[in-house]
């Protein structure tokens, strides 16, 4: 009902922005010094290749339709080949995309959760020992240097205690015997995913925590919440109904504003990681200079960040009942 | 049923402590209402939040017994004022505040107060809100709305309701009507007055507004920086005010009937609360005042049958009084 | 009405400065800037987590200074070129190197106090673009409203949804590797947008204040009001703002010299990290991998408890009863 047309208005909005990107993309790899041809012609195409690029890509036509092709061209999924893999792009992407939204989604769900529950207990006693050494941890690890963290936790517990794996997501052994459970297969991917995934949540568990104390320490100094206690709540009901209620929203909305920075934190673990995401992808395709995957691996960190803007919108409207759609 | 002695109750702040309440004492029975007026700051809200112990944490009681029903309030644990609260206490809060939180539906939290104290379902806990809602002139069937969608006046007519919710036998109002405007202000009150009397509620109504005191309240209590300067039934309060500060403030309201005057207001301002004047508090203002006014504390003496002043020259005009 | 034209200022911490006496000597208003800054610091004073930023800070502004120093002692201590010729690989700490070598000869701890100096250049460089360009936006959107705060937060917006070390890669796709001062250049043109958004708000607030209102009837015209008037009002929020856009500088510098894409002839703490993990020397040397990464995290930590402490001047309802 109401919430649908919210929705619908924001995703009309995310589109029409993600356009826009597209757009500045096209631009920047135009205007950019060198033939742009090189761009989606690798240098080691046979000639028939070259010609049926050209084709694809209108590279022969005048600006406008060129634009035009290439949002089509977009559209369509029709994303040329990777310079490196050989394959179309949109193979390589399919097979990657995946990944990364597991363990992007699973990241921040986990900080979020876990930095809005420490932060309303340690608000509920500020001043104590216990405010204290969470809220320095908080501080610490929000201000961690992400690489060099991953680093040490691979040091640390993949190499010294060997505890997990040093790279990547799976073990290919076991994915490979045609013997081996889904079970087995998805705790070999969970087993994977521990470093990976503790690296991300330290860098952002800080941050949600610090917001959260800071909100709720706000939202005890409301008058709703000695109503609460006149109405002889206990400390306990007033914690979580009243004042984590309302002291979770502007953590929601700070959520939504770190994505873009928390994706950034994401494409670095999975490089280090080896972890196959569409991050690792982007990385590696701007070393290589594979122009075709690197232009849509970015443009599909777009969208992800996009669409997750939109999911972070639309959970504050449905929580606030004050916002109006 | 309700006594206060002798209440005192200072904060603590980091530029000292601010004596805010210095010992207060009034009484109350069950079905009576009285009326607390003063400034802003007399201490009038800090009195009805010791009540029902729901001082900030920097407040501490320096002296005094609250007793309700024969047991002193300020002695009692946690759980014991827990169960007090609201089931036999309750309180009106000024709807401009907010008083009802916003991300739960206003039925919600008064089903919240009453299956704090009751043993009911939730649908029980449901009809009781339509009922009371009916009660205050609210439509039943908006009990599932949110607090930003009421009016003002809708909301303060909620938190009425709500405070009724568990039949308590004292409801401390803290200006209920302040905010609102003239004609949902006479509304109100006229509901007020109308409940108290049907009921065999005890209500202590603080306000500014002694206007508003004079129509709803038996007894009237008048607090000046901190301390009762004068107590007594309405009636004789305004029709033998003896206080100068209540004279003062009875005198700098407009009449709507009678001449056109100037207003009276009364100069100056109430005194610095952390370090508090030896004499009477009111001295600097007070426009009948002696040599003595500034040098001793005047005693809360009872100079007629149940009419409380504090104040030299009338302890003097009308031959000693009997001490409270 | 001239009186009532000037500036107002946050009256608090004339009153915390309230009974005690100052005098430059050099006249009023040197005296109540003198006044002002002394106000702020006993606010700042107060907490003690700003104050350990502070220290931070200081032991690095001392770590860039010295990196002048050891390639005057002896030209091995060069921290790009310099090479001990005794030492051919990644070593341990010793007398000669406290902090040992890397993988070339060349030692760590003379990498280390330029990485100090390469930090603070761009940090600040960048972050002062930034906090210019969007407290500058900020006024204009917020001031001019309408059309023109549509479009400058439209495109604020767009700006502020890419992720900016993602773009900058892409962009170095496209250009090629990034020199130092390029990157700079660039963290201030994404960075403007966050900025902006926060001094327009606060511009729209500040916009119905009276002497505001008043310069508006008097007849000023648009950019004396912007910059005269409610200009200094919004400069302690972009002050603010720009602590906290040093450490954001400081770490898209790193992680794009740590991935590979920094100015191959700039040695940062983030190209540190990066030739220990290419080099496969992660595992062995500690020395070498604890350095740069703890330097890192402790100017941000550093940047951000100050940032902390001076919101706590400029916001005065954080400030602790």
């Amino acid at each position: 009902m109401h919430l649908g047309k919210f929705v619908l208005v924001r995703a009309t909005q995310i589109i029409i922005t993600f356009f826009i990107i597209l757009s500045l993309l096209f631009i920047l790899f135009r205007v950019a010094p060198g033939d742009p041809a090189s761009l989606v012609i690798d240098p080691q195409m046979t000639p028939e290749d070259v010609e049926e690029t050209r084709a694809i890509f209108g590279l022969d036509k005048p600006l406008y339709q060129q634009y035009l092709i290439y949002v089509k061209n977009f559209i369509q999924g029709e994303f040329g080949s990777s310079f490196y893999y050989g394959k179309p792009v949109l193979e390589v992407i399919a097979e990657k995309l995946p990944n990364t939204i597991l363990l992007f989604t699973t990241s921040i769900i986990l900080s979020a959760f876990a930095g809005i529950s420490w932060g309303k207990v340690i608000a509920w006693r500020r001043g104590s020992l216990l405010d204290s050494s969470v809220t320095v941890v908080g501080l610490v690890s929000h201000t961690l240097f992400l690489p060099w963290i991953a680093l040490l936790l691979v040091w640390i517990f993949a190499y010294w205690v060997n505890w997990f794996p040093l790279t990547g997501m799976i073990t290919p052994e076991l994915w490979v015997d045609p013997d081996t459970g889904t079970v087995r297969k998805v705790l070999d991917v969970l087993h994977h995913m521990v470093l990976p995934l503790s690296v991300l949540f330290t860098i952002h568990f800080g941050g949600f925590m610090l917001i959260m104390r800071s909100s709720m320490l706000e939202t005890l100094k409301e008058d709703y919440i000695v109503t609460a206690r006149a109405k002889g709540l206990t400390e306990r009901q007033i914690r979580e109904r009243h004042a984590a209620k309302n002291a979770a929203l502007p953590v929601v909305t700070s959520v939504g504003l770190s994505l873009a920075f928390s994706i950034n934190g994401g494409a670095i673990t999975e490089t280090i990681f080896s972890w196959p995401g569409i991050g690792r992808e982007l990385v590696f395709s701007v070393s290589n200079s594979d122009y075709p995957l690197a232009q849509i691996a970015f443009l599909l960190i777009a969208a992800l960040v996009l669409v997750a803007n939109l999911v972070v919108d639309v959970l504050y409207a449905y929580l606030d009942p004050r916002i109006k759609y | 049923m309700l006594e206060i002695r002798n209440l005192t109750l200072h904060y603590g702040t980091t530029k000292g402590m601010v004596q805010a309440v210095d010992k207060v004492s009034l009484s109350l029975d069950r079905g009576e209402s009285v009326g607390l007026v003063g400034e802003s700051g007399c201490g009038k809200t800090s009195v009805a939040m010791a009540i029902m112990k729901l001082m900030p944490p920097n407040a501490v009681i320096m002296g005094g017994k609250i007793l309700f029903k024969g047991e002193n309030i300020l002695l009692k644990d946690d759980e014991e004022i827990r169960g007090i609260r609201w089931k036999e206490i309750s309180m009106v809060f000024q709807a401009a505040m907010n008083a009802l939180n916003p991300v739960i539906s206003v039925g919600d939290q008064i089903i919240e107060a009453i299956q704090a104290h009751n043993e009911v379902s939730e649908s029980e806990a449901w009809e009781k809100v339509k009922e009371l809602y009916t009660l205050v002139g609210l439509d039943p069937g908006r009990g599932k709305s949110y607090p930003h969608e009421y009016s003002g006046g809708m909301k303060q007519r909620a938190i009425i309701a709500m405070s009724l919710a568990c039949s308590p036998d004292l409801i401390i109002a803290d200006e209920p009507t302040t905010a609102l405007d003239v004609i949902m202000q006479d509304q109100i009150i006229q509901e007020i007055v109308a409940l108290q009397d049907r009921s065999d509620m005890a209500m202590i109504y603080i306000s500014h507004d002694i206007s508003v005191i004079a129509e709803t309240c038996g007894k009237t209590g008048v607090m000046y920086a901190g301390k009762i300067v004068e107590y007594a039934d309405t009636d004789s309060l305004f029709y033998d005010t003896l206080h100068p500060y209540t004279k003062a403030l009875l005198s700098s309201y407009p009449s709507i009937k009678g001449e056109v005057k100037r207003l009276n207001p009364i100069p100056g301002e109430p005194p610095n609360l952390l370090n508090p004047p030896v004499g009477c508090r009111f001295y600097p203002r007070c426009p009948e005042r002696e040599g003595i006014c500034n040098s001793q504390e005047p005693e809360y003496l009872e100079v007629r049958d149940g009419h409380f002043v504090a104040c030299h020259l009338v302890k003097r005009a009308k031959g000693g009084g009997r001490a409270r | 009405m001239k009186e009532y034209l000037t500036r107002e200022r946050d009256k608090d911490w004339l009153e915390d400065m309230a009974g005690r006496e100052f005098k430059t000597g050099l006249g009023g208003k040197w005296d109540r800037w003198v006044k002002g800054f002394l106000g702020h610091w006993e606010i700042f004073r107060k907490n003690k987590l700003g104050l350990f930023g502070l220290a931070l800070f200081i032991v690095f502004a001392a770590m860039a200074l010295l990196s002048y120093i050891p390639p005057l002692i002896d030209p091995m201590y060069e921290p790009m070129t310099g090479v001990d010729p005794d030492i051919l690989w990644t070593q341990g700490p010793t007398k000669a190197h406290w902090l040992g070598t890397d993988f070339i000869g060349r030692d760590i701890l003379s990498q280390l106090l330029v990485g100090a100096r390469i930090a603070f250049l761009v940090g600040i460089t960048a972050a002062f673009m930034a906090v210019a360009i969007g407290t500058s936006m900020g006024l204009i959107s917020g001031y001019l409203g309408k059309r023109v705060d549509m479009i400058l937060m439209r495109v604020a917006d767009i700006i502020m949804v890419m992720p900016g070390l993602l773009v900058i890669l892409i962009l170095s796709a496209v250009i090629g590797k990034l020199s130092v001062w390029n990157l700079v250049i660039i963290i201030g043109l994404l960075r403007w947008a966050s900025v902006a958004r926060v001094i327009r708000s606060q511009t729209l607030s500040l916009r119905e204040r009276p002497y505001v209102q008043a310069a508006i009837i008097s007849g000023a015209s648009k950019g004396r009001i912007i910059f005269r008037h409610i200009g200094p009002n919004v400069l302690p929020l972009s002050f603010l703002y720009m602590t906290f856009g040093v450490t954001t500088a400081i770490l898209v510098e790193a992680a794009l010299a740590f991935l590979g894409f920094g100015d191959p002839g700039t040695v940062s703490w983030g190209m540190m990290l990066q030739w220990v993990w290419k080099t496969g020397n992660m595992f062995r040397a500690p020395y070498w991998l604890l350095p740069p990464g703890i330097c890192i995290s402790l100017i941000t930590l550093s940047f951000y408890l100050i940032g902390r402490a001076l919101d706590e001047v400029v916001n005065p309802r954080l400030r602790q009863r």
